[in-house]
């Protein structure tokens, strides 16, 4: 099977940059293993929080003179990046997906254990708050009855603590019954299903009415929208107050959603995606890469002029890690990460941990490198490249999204 | 309950200090015997070496060669163990086996120490022990099967300390010793600090036990006498998944890395030993040089552990007492060290109980409290090699099951296995409490509250060690958060518990980095995003 590219990998990097090619005229394939960590998203994108040595961004272009030259955003430069940033509202609307926030400006979100945390833009249905701490005055935190990964006292000591009032609340709807038998079933996704059905949300809404009282804003765990966003319009029109979610822990219901109305976009511009799938056997010649093959394809080669490996990092097995080494698994290209192992970890937890930087190098195109030569035609996106430290430097959405534009604005000049 | 004139809430018959499994054997003994007993521990039960070895229900082959008296000890305890704490022991047997390197004449000598201890050890054929444990060394030149078996250390202790409270004992964990009252020569009690409190107390008895294992080398000096302990850590391996279950041994002299214990549905590897300084006992780091051995060793006893999953690593210190001037530890005695320091050391009123291992705590328990009881100058008998523990007072898993629940499921089977008859007491009524909290270990919200409520858990950690709660193959990374979340509403207090979810994960962390390669870093990569990134947790 012949394309102009193939992407290797459908999170958030392979689904961007398969958009762009293709309604550029490009004709992509997308082989996706299935999951990405899209399905743990915080509901929010984020550009660049702090920089690598730790000093908090609030304006992320102006930091990005701070990064290494081998950072993903210093290749793509100053300037491309403003233009990206500018573009990325327009462009995820074209999806259908609304992003909220200022794109030249970092913000804050409340995590599912009461955090403010800074971020960049917000998926459908949250907000970007300004400062760290709550607008409002009176707050009702709201839990499903029985859906443990959603914790409304943690946000509420954590709200409390910056001076909000808050309340807390259950809501029990008969409705969720039958997952509740199920003792494993009480998860975000399932919740969200049950939800989806309109007489179910309309009943749940009836049940917040009861229990606002005179709170100017409630927070409810983020299980609405499991393929539509457009619920917390609907409950702040019924109840007459200001409706905030928050992000409960995996599955992310918004990012599964995110993840599917990007991969209809890509389809409905022409892609083929390949769901289920995993790349393997690259073929190349010299420094060319000629064809893949694919677990269910078997026999059968993918051929194209170019190819795109967003494969993302350990968790998404684009890379692998061994007792001294770690490899990228498709290529065998060449990493950046130390063979002492002692060098990958901070012993705390919540330490920088260096492991997660480690990634693929690239020339200052992302054109992959393999024992010591670029290749020609395979560029990388998104969290397999090396360089930058995502978790860290809360530069994952950022990293994912504007090396997709890059790497997609390559091929396309090249192929102009 | 009250024996010697003793009027006030804070008199006891006998303290005793440390609440490991010598110490919570040593508390349900001495109450079995009508003594009114404190057991003050300054973590929580089962935080020392007590947790941090293999599970190892010891035949006693592996001392039967160098040490008869320890081997001896251990095959008497093992029967007994297999009769009072059933609902601990797993009775999986073990091999002994000779790979082509190691010296196959040493077999002879290995079954002849055995039978002359009293130790049922029958050589079998090797492509018989092939047949029996499919993920043995194929290469094997010898085989001798012995009635080892596997016990879970946390469950154990926590059903003497459970038996002992039945029995009308004080257990305070968080509780640290901060020096003995002494009149002269004599240690009347103990100064304490509550941890979780803040609080100082005073508490009087006229005989103090120090069962503190590593640390009663510092409990002593606080009296103000030496015991000549010798630390000796030891680094082990979980792998994800059970894949011997047969307990495999070396058959040589014992060295490293020469036990791979199946328990519940993982497999331990073990261990090294090497001394290590006393201001280094309370944080065991386990190295990449350990990890390598413990791989490479173990592979040598099944192949499959090269390409299994490793869990954790984590190591324990051996409470040894240093005879002679042994760099590596290994031939000193693992015999029961029992000091009456009045005849030692002239200090009335204190006696030591330490040595010895896991496989012998009721033994020394029984030795301890026979102590006591002399110095209290009454007679009265030990029974536990007799009366079985809590948990393990009717028949197995099953029938216990069956008589709560009409069709129990595997969830409900895992908590009776863990708490035996004590199940009853578990919540167990709606859907709410049925709930699962750790799909890996499948432990329930019911089980969650039932450990909050009635067996001392006041942390993550601690809730862990009764529940399993986050030992399975993802580590904890969705159940902390929600048996945080119960934790939070069970204390009334969200900023403590957030804190103590932080410390968790260090806690699990801090066992995962060692071996953080494969998927314990992929699993690890997911974890810090979620607890880092989406939760922006920070140090």
């Amino acid at each position: 099977m012949k394309f102009d590219t193939i992407i290797i990998g459908g999170g958030l990097s392979g689904l961007v940059c398969g958009l762009r090619l293709q309604r550029a005229g490009r004709k992509c394939a997308i082989v996706s293993a299935g999951q990405s960590a899209m399905h743990f998203s915080s509901g929010y994108f984020d550009f660049l929080d702090r920089t690598p040595d730790g000093k908090d961004v609030s304006a992320p272009l102006d930091a990005v003179d701070l990064l290494d030259k081998e950072h993903p955003y210093s290749k793509i430069g100053k300037a491309r990046l403003t233009a990206y940033a500018e573009e990325v509202k327009e462009f995820f609307k074209g999806c259908g997906i609304m992003l909220e926030g200022d794109p030249c400006r970092n913000g804050f979100r409340i995590t599912p254990t009461g955090n403010f945390k800074r971020t960049w833009l917000a998926l459908d249905d949250f907000s970007v708050f300004e400062t760290d701490t709550c607008p409002w005055n009176k707050v009702l935190i709201v839990n499903i009855e029985g859906f443990l990964d959603f914790n409304t006292a943690f946000i509420a000591q954590s709200l409390e603590s910056k001076g909000t009032v808050c309340t807390t609340s259950i809501l029990r709807l008969e409705e969720m019954e039958r997952i509740r038998k199920n003792p494993s079933e009480m998860r975000a996704v399932n919740i969200a299903r049950v939800l989806e059905r309109r007489e179910v949300e309309d009943k749940a809404v009836g049940l917040m009415k009861d229990m606002a009282g005179d709170a100017d804003a409630i927070l409810l765990p983020a299980v609405f929208g499991l393929k539509e966003a457009g619920a917390r319009t609907r409950i702040e029109k019924a109840l007459g107050k200001k409706v905030s979610f928050v992000a409960t822990m995996p599955p992310s219901v918004a990012g599964i959603r995110t993840q599917m109305k990007l991969k209809a976009g890509f389809e409905a511009a022409g892609g083929v995606f390949l769901q289920g799938d995993t790349a393997c056997g690259a073929e190349m010649d010299g420094s060319h890469v000629t064809g893949i093959g694919s677990v269910n394809f078997g026999d059968i080669r993918l051929e194209a002029d170019s190819y795109v490996l967003a494969t993302g990092s350990f968790f998404s097995k684009g890379l692998t890690a061994a007792p001294g080494h770690i490899v990228e698994n498709v290529f065998g290209l060449d990493t950046d990460a130390p063979s002492e192992r002692k060098k990958w970890y901070c012993t705390d937890f919540f330490g920088r941990q260096d492991y997660i930087s480690y990634g693929v190098k690239t020339d200052s195109s992302f054109r992959c490198i393999k024992g010591g030569g670029t290749i020609d035609n395979l560029y990388a996106a998104g969290s397999i490249l090396g360089g930058c430290n995502a978790l860290y430097e809360g530069c994952g959405a950022g990293t994912a999204i504007f090396s997709a534009f890059s790497v997609a604005d390559t091929i396309l000049s090249e192929n102009a | 309950m009250v024996q010697h004139g003793i009027k006030n809430d804070n008199e006891f018959d006998v303290i005793i200090i440390g609440g490991g499994i010598t110490g919570a054997g040593t508390a349900r003994d001495c109450a079995l015997r009508g003594l009114k007993v404190l057991l003050v521990e300054r973590n929580d039960i089962a935080t020392g070496a007590t947790g941090r070895n293999h599970g190892l229900l010891h035949s006693g082959a592996r001392y039967a060669v160098t040490d008869q008296e320890s081997a001896r000890e251990c095959i008497e305890e093992n029967m007994i163990l297999r009769k009072i704490a059933r609902h601990c022991v797993e009775e999986t047997d073990g091999f002994f086996i000779t790979l082509p390197e190691d010296d196959l004449d040493y077999q002879a000598k290995f079954v002849q120490s055995c039978n002359s201890a009293g130790i049922k050890a029958e050589i079998i054929d090797p492509k018989e022990a092939i047949r029996l444990e499919p993920s043995v060394n194929p290469s094997i030149t010898g085989a001798v099967r012995v009635p080892d078996g596997s016990v879970d250390p946390f469950r154990l202790t926590s059903a003497n300390i459970t038996d002992a409270k039945l029995h009308g004992a004080k257990v305070m964990v968080y509780t640290e010793l901060i020096s003995f009252i002494k009149e002269g020569d004599t240690v009347r009690g103990v100064k304490v600090h509550n941890r979780i409190t803040g609080e100082d107390m005073e508490f009087y008895a006229p005989v103090t036990v120090n069962a503190g294992g590593i640390w009663g080398h510092a409990i002593a000096e606080k009296a103000g006498t030496t015991i000549n302990m010798f630390p000796a850590k030891g680094a082990l391996l979980i792998f994800g998944h059970r894949v011997n279950n047969i307990v495999l041994n070396r058959c040589r002299k014992p060295a490293n890395a020469d036990i791979l214990v199946p328990g519940d549905t993982v497999c331990v590897i073990g261990t090294t030993s090497s001394r290590v300084p006393f201001d280094e006992v309370d944080d065991m780091k386990v190295t990449p040089d350990e990890v390598d051995l413990l791989l490479t060793e173990g592979a040598k006893l099944a192949p499959a552990l090269a390409s299994t999953r490793i869990l954790r690593a984590y190591a324990g210190v051996r409470p040894l007492v240093s005879a002679d001037n042994d760099p590596s530890g290994r031939n000193i005695s693992r015999g029961i060290v029992l000091l009456d320091h009045e005849t030692r050391d002239g200090i009335k009123g204190f006696i030591s109980i330490t040595g010895g291992k896991l496989m012998t705590y009721r033994l020394m328990a029984e030795w301890a409290a026979d102590a006591v009881c002399k110095k209290l100058g009454t007679d009265k008998k030990c029974q536990t090699m007799d009366i079985p523990l809590p948990g393990s007072k009717s028949e197995g898993v099953e029938e216990i099951s069956r008589k709560i629940w009409a069709h129990p499921t595997a969830s409900q089977k895992a908590t009776a296995g863990r708490h035996g008859d004590l199940t009853v007491r578990v919540p167990s009524e709606d859907e709410l409490d049925t709930s699962l909290v750790c799909e890996c270990e499948e432990v329930s919200v019911g089980e969650v509250k039932y450990a909050i409520n009635e067996l001392d858990v006041h942390n993550l950690v601690d809730l862990r060690r009764r529940t399993r709660v986050g030992m399975g193959t993802c580590q904890g990374e969705l159940c902390a958060c929600r048996a945080a979340g119960l934790l939070a509403r069970a204390r009334n207090c969200a900023e403590g518990e957030r804190n103590d979810l932080k410390r968790f994960l260090n806690e699990r962390w801090k066992g995962i980095y060692p071996v953080g390669w494969g998927d314990a870093l992929r699993e690890s990569e997911y974890s810090q995003w979620v607890y880092s990134g989406v939760c922006g947790l920070e140090k």
